[in-house]
C-alpha cells in the first residue's frame, strides 16, 4: 500500500474524509430543514466515495472507483425518491420542519 | 511528520492543491449546515462538490471528478434547487448582495481564483504524466479477451469502464432498475391526485 498519492499522505486524505462525514452527521443531527438534512446526506455519501478512490489509488486496484458509480447512482435514486417525499409531505402539512412530523408517533 | 510535511511542500505543487481544496470543502460543508437561508446551503454545497472534484482530480481519477460535476454538481443539485424553489418558504435573501457591491465583487473574484486553481489542479500531471509522483500515474487493468490472453486497458476512463462491464455487470444491471423504480416512485409519490384537485379547485371557488 502506497502511503503517498502524488504527493499527499493517505492519511491527509482520510482525515478530511473524516471530517466531511462528522460534519454531515452534525448536520442531520441538528437541523430541522428536511431538504438541508437531505443535503448532509449528500455530503456523508461524499465523504465515503472519496474514502473509496482513496483506498482504490492507495492499493493501485480499479474496483474502489468503479464502486464510486454505484454510490453516485444510488445517491441520485435516494435524491429522487426523499424530494417526492418532500414534496408530498409539504402539500400536508405546509411546512418542512421534521418537529411537526409526528402522525406516526403512537 | 514535520519532515513529511516539508518534504511535500518543497517537491509537489499538488499538496499545496490538495491543502486549498480540502480546506474549501471543510468550509463550504460547514457553511452547508450552519447557514440559515436553505439556498446559501446548495449553493455552498455546490462549492463542496466542485472542490471534491478538483481533489479526485489530483488523486487522478479524472473520470471519478468528471462524473462528480455532471451527476452532483449538475444533477442532484438542480433537483434540490427546483425543491426549494418549489416550497419557497420564506422571501428569499440573495438580492441583497446586490446592495453591497464590495461583497458581490470578493464573491465573484473568489470564484474565479477557485476556478483557476481547479484548472490547474487538473493540468498539473497531464503534461506530465510519464514523471513518477509529477504526474497521474498510468492506472493499468488487464481483462480477459477469448483466443488472446489478456490485454491491458490504459488509462482512467478505460479501465474503470473494463472494471464495470467485466466484473460488476450484473450489479450495473441492477443499479438501473433501481434507478426505473426510483423514477417510478418519485412521480407516483409527487403527482396529485385528481380527487384532490377537484376539492382544491371548490375551496377556492
Amino acid at each position: 500500500m502506497n502511503q503517498f498519492i502524488n504527493g499527499i499522505p493517505v492519511s491527509y486524505i482520510l482525515g478530511l474524509a473524516g471530517i466531511l462525514f462528522s460534519i454531515g452527521v452534525l448536520g442531520v443531527l441538528i437541523r430541522r430543514n428536511i431538504v438541508i438534512i437531505f443535503m448532509s446526506v449528500e455530503l456523508i455519501l461524499n465523504s465515503v466515495n472519496l474514502v473509496f478512490v482513496t483506498f482504490s489509488k492507495a492499493l493501485s486496484h480499479i474496483s474502489g472507483e468503479t464502486i464510486v458509480f454505484f454510490v453516485m447512482a444510488i445517491a441520485a435514486a435516494e435524491a429522487a425518491v426523499g424530494l417526492a417525499l418532500v414534496i408530498a409531505i409539504f402539500r400536508h402539512k405546509k411546512s418542512t420542519n421534521v418537529d411537526e412530523l409526528q402522525s406516526m408517533r403512537w | 511528520m514535520d519532515e513529511i510535511i516539508y518534504m511535500n511542500f518543497e517537491s509537489s505543487p499538488s499538496f499545496l492543491l490538495f491543502i486549498f481544496f480540502g480546506t474549501v470543502t471543510v468550509v463550504t460543508a460547514l457553511s452547508v449546515i450552519f447557514q440559515k437561508n436553505p439556498v446559501v446551503s446548495a449553493v455552498s454545497l455546490v462549492f463542496t462538490f466542485f472542490a471534491l472534484a478538483g481533489i479526485y482530480g489530483i488523486m487522478g481519477a479524472l473520470f471519478i471528478a468528471t462524473m462528480q460535476v455532471l451527476v452532483y454538481a449538475g444533477a442532484i443539485m438542480v433537483l434540490i434547487v427546483f425543491v426549494l424553489m418549489l416550497l419557497s418558504q420564506r422571501t428569499e435573501t440573495l438580492s441583497r448582495y446586490r446592495k453591497h457591491p464590495i461583497r458581490l465583487v470578493l464573491l465573484s473574484l473568489f470564484a474565479l481564483c477557485f476556478f483557476f486553481l481547479l484548472y490547474s489542479a487538473l493540468t498539473t500531471g497531464v503534461p506530465h504524466s510519464e514523471q513518477k509522483g509529477k504526474g497521474y500515474e498510468l492506472t493499468e487493468y488487464s481483462f480477459p479477451i477469448q483466443g488472446t490472453g489478456t490485454i491491458n486497458a490504459k488509462g482512467n476512463v478505460a479501465s474503470v469502464g473494463a472494471s464495470t462491464y467485466l466484473d460488476y455487470l450484473l450489479p450495473f444491471e441492477m443499479i438501473s432498475i433501481l434507478l426505473l423504480v426510483a423514477v417510478l416512485g418519485a412521480v407516483i409519490l409527487a403527482k396529485k391526485r385528481l380527487t384532490e384537485v377537484e376539492q382544491t379547485k371548490d375551496n377556492v371557488l
